[in-house]
């Protein structure tokens, strides 16, 4: 089990982590969820004992990164897929790895084979593309068969198939009883590939739960279709909800629920002909539990809707 | 059965990385030509014109170290193959790769050091060794030859090629300090070229004293087969080489643990 312990990070006069606090649990799927900026990446190497934290420590099974005996049998991580020698090979950077923490020669072709880049291995890797070298860094990860998986933004750079491909491959390594924590700036990426979810903003847990627990916790909106739309929009004022979108008679309205809206049409003899309660997507909820903690705000917030 | 990563893995896996790049095949080949084609072309004109060399010249002429003199182009291309060593994989980002697997920095720059100074030592002994009797080949016959079967001959080559495999890791600890390939390889030329520059605007009466501490002159001092007098002696030189390259190792080792990667 992967334990963030009251972690801070502090560079110079900026706090890149402000006492983090979480467990990451195996067996499922674990979404790292933040804007730009927010840590995460720092969460990532503080984690691998590549930066030193100011305060704090993250933990492996109760070990530091640096007293693991064989740390790529124990956690296998992918942080910048790009971050390779560009002059050597893909089947001698896998050889170099593995020889390292002594895992068998034979291990490198079985991951070559399995993230499908076993015709290329002979290739310098400075030819590959972002996808390709995506799936070298996820055989770097697999190498030593480690129970403590991390992936810094996977999905960056592959294709459809590949996005298809690495969601199917986290459930599966979950299911293997693996902890899988996967950081994502997506929220609808998180949406689909991870079970729980942890979100972080400017350093700082945010919160954390399930994708079902997150947009529970926000308020839906309800679609409604009436005979008399201006008559329902006063009374909805009235009963202090909102309308939020209003177009030849089709409203959505927020601040009350579905039931509420059909009494109040009920009761001033309004005919509904359609009521449709809408949850709340996961990205809204982001967007209103991060709204505060954006470093690099803009007034639209790009970063929630780019894909 | 634990198989646990210890320093023999670490060193087997910097061989691998060391043997796999271009800049490691492309170096050495330099090196090769460097010292072998400088030392051919003079070894040639000093034998095509040693009639009209004055008697001066003939009394003070060194077969050995005439013959080595491609050494003096050797000592950048050994710098640089062991600046890129390290420095490469701040450029490329893999040295985070590499602490992943190796977390223990000592191990790592241990690791590093055995298989860039094993393999160096190999290389450049065999370079110097086949400059040196190349040169004793143009000499023979003309100019005056050393053989190796005398022993301060035989120490002179073979400290020669030490010395140009103790600089691998100077250039190596250069880069572990710097991080970074252009920065390390100017600080490495400042150090044998510049440095001895400056030590001429000193005082005549401190310069002795300064200069036996320059790179160049501990190599004139490990590769000669007399004692200069105002230089160290063979071992000194070697010794006190030795001293600059674990000092400058150990600095690196220190910032390696000490800062973000």
């Amino acid at each position: 089990m992967l334990k963030i312990d009251h972690l801070t990070k502090r560079y110079k006069d900026t706090t890149a982590l402000d006492d983090l606090d979480f467990e990451v649990k195996p067996g499922v799927v674990t979404g790292f969820l933040g804007p730009n900026g927010s840590g995460k990446t720092t969460t990532m190497r503080l984690i691998l004992g590549l930066d030193h934290p100011t305060k704090g420590r993250a933990t492996i099974d109760g070990l530091n990164y640096a007293d693991l005996k064989a740390p790529l049998r124990e956690v296998g991580a992918l942080l910048d897929a790009k971050a390779v020698h560009p002059g050597r090979t893909a089947r001698n950077h896998l050889r170099a790895l593995a020889t390292s923490n002594q895992i068998p020669k034979a291990r490198v072709d079985e991951v070559l084979e399995f993230v499908g880049i076993a015709s290329v291995a002979h290739k310098k890797v400075g030819s590959y593309s972002l996808g390709m070298s995506q799936r070298l860094g996820i055989a770097g990860a697999l190498l030593g068969d480690p129970g403590v998986l991390l992936f810094d933004e996977p999905v960056n750079g592959l294709d459809p198939e590949g996005i298809k491909w690495i969601r199917d491959f986290f459930r599966s390594l979950a299911k293997e009883g693996r902890t899988v924590f996967v950081s994502s700036h997506l929220m609808s990426e998180m949406a689909v590939s991870a079970d729980q979810i942890i979100v972080i903003g400017r350093g700082r847990f945010i919160t954390q739960g399930s994708v079902d627990d997150l947009t529970a916790t926000a308020q839906g909106t309800v679609f409604v279709r009436v005979s008399d739309p201006p008559q329902l929009v006063s009374l909805v004022k009235n009963h202090n909800g909102t309308v939020e979108e209003m177009n030849d008679g089709n409203l959505t309205i927020g601040g009350l629920t579905s039931d509420q809206i059909g009494g109040i049409a009920f009761n001033a003899g309004i005919t509904v002909l359609e009521l449709t309660p809408q949850r709340a997507s996961l990205e809204d909820v982001f967007m209103d539990l991060t709204a505060d903690s954006l470093e690099f705000g803009s007034s639209k917030p790009e970063t929630a809707h780019h894909e | 059965m634990s198989k646990n990563e210890n320093v023999v893995s670490t060193a087997k896996s910097e061989w691998i990385k060391f043997r796999t790049v271009n800049s490691t095949i492309v170096g050495i080949a330099l090196l090769f030509f460097l010292t072998i084609g400088f030392s051919l072309l003079i070894t040639l004109v000093l034998r095509a014109h040693w009639d009209q060399s004055t008697r001066i010249d003939k009394l003070t002429f060194d077969p050995v170290s005439t013959s080595l003199v491609g050494v003096f182009f050797a000592q950048f291309a050994v710098g640089v193959i062991g600046v890129l060593f390290i420095s490469a994989e701040y450029s490329s980002g893999s040295i985070r790769t590499t602490l992943a697997a190796v977390p223990n920095r000592v191990r790592l720059v241990t690791g590093k050091v055995i298989v860039l100074f094993g393999s160096m030592f190999i290389v450049c002994e065999v370079v110097t060794f086949v400059t040196f009797l190349m040169g004793q080949a143009v000499f023979s016959g003309v100019v005056p030859t050393a053989s190796l079967s005398s022993g301060s001959v035989l120490r002179a080559v073979i400290l020669t090629g030490v010395y140009l495999a103790l600089l691998t890791l100077l250039g190596f600890a250069l880069g572990l300090i710097l991080r970074q390939s252009a920065a390390s390889i100017s600080v490495f030329v400042v150090i044998l070229l510049i440095v001895p520059l400056i030590s001429l605007s000193f005082p005549e009466s401190w310069r002795n004293d300064i200069e036996r501490f320059e790179l160049g002159n501990l190599w004139t001092s490990m590769a000669s087969t007399t004692t200069p007098s105002h230089l160290f002696t063979a071992w000194s030189a070697f010794a006190a080489l030795v001293i600059y390259v674990v000092a400058f190792l150990a600095a690196g080792t220190v910032l390696l643990q000490t800062r973000d990667a």
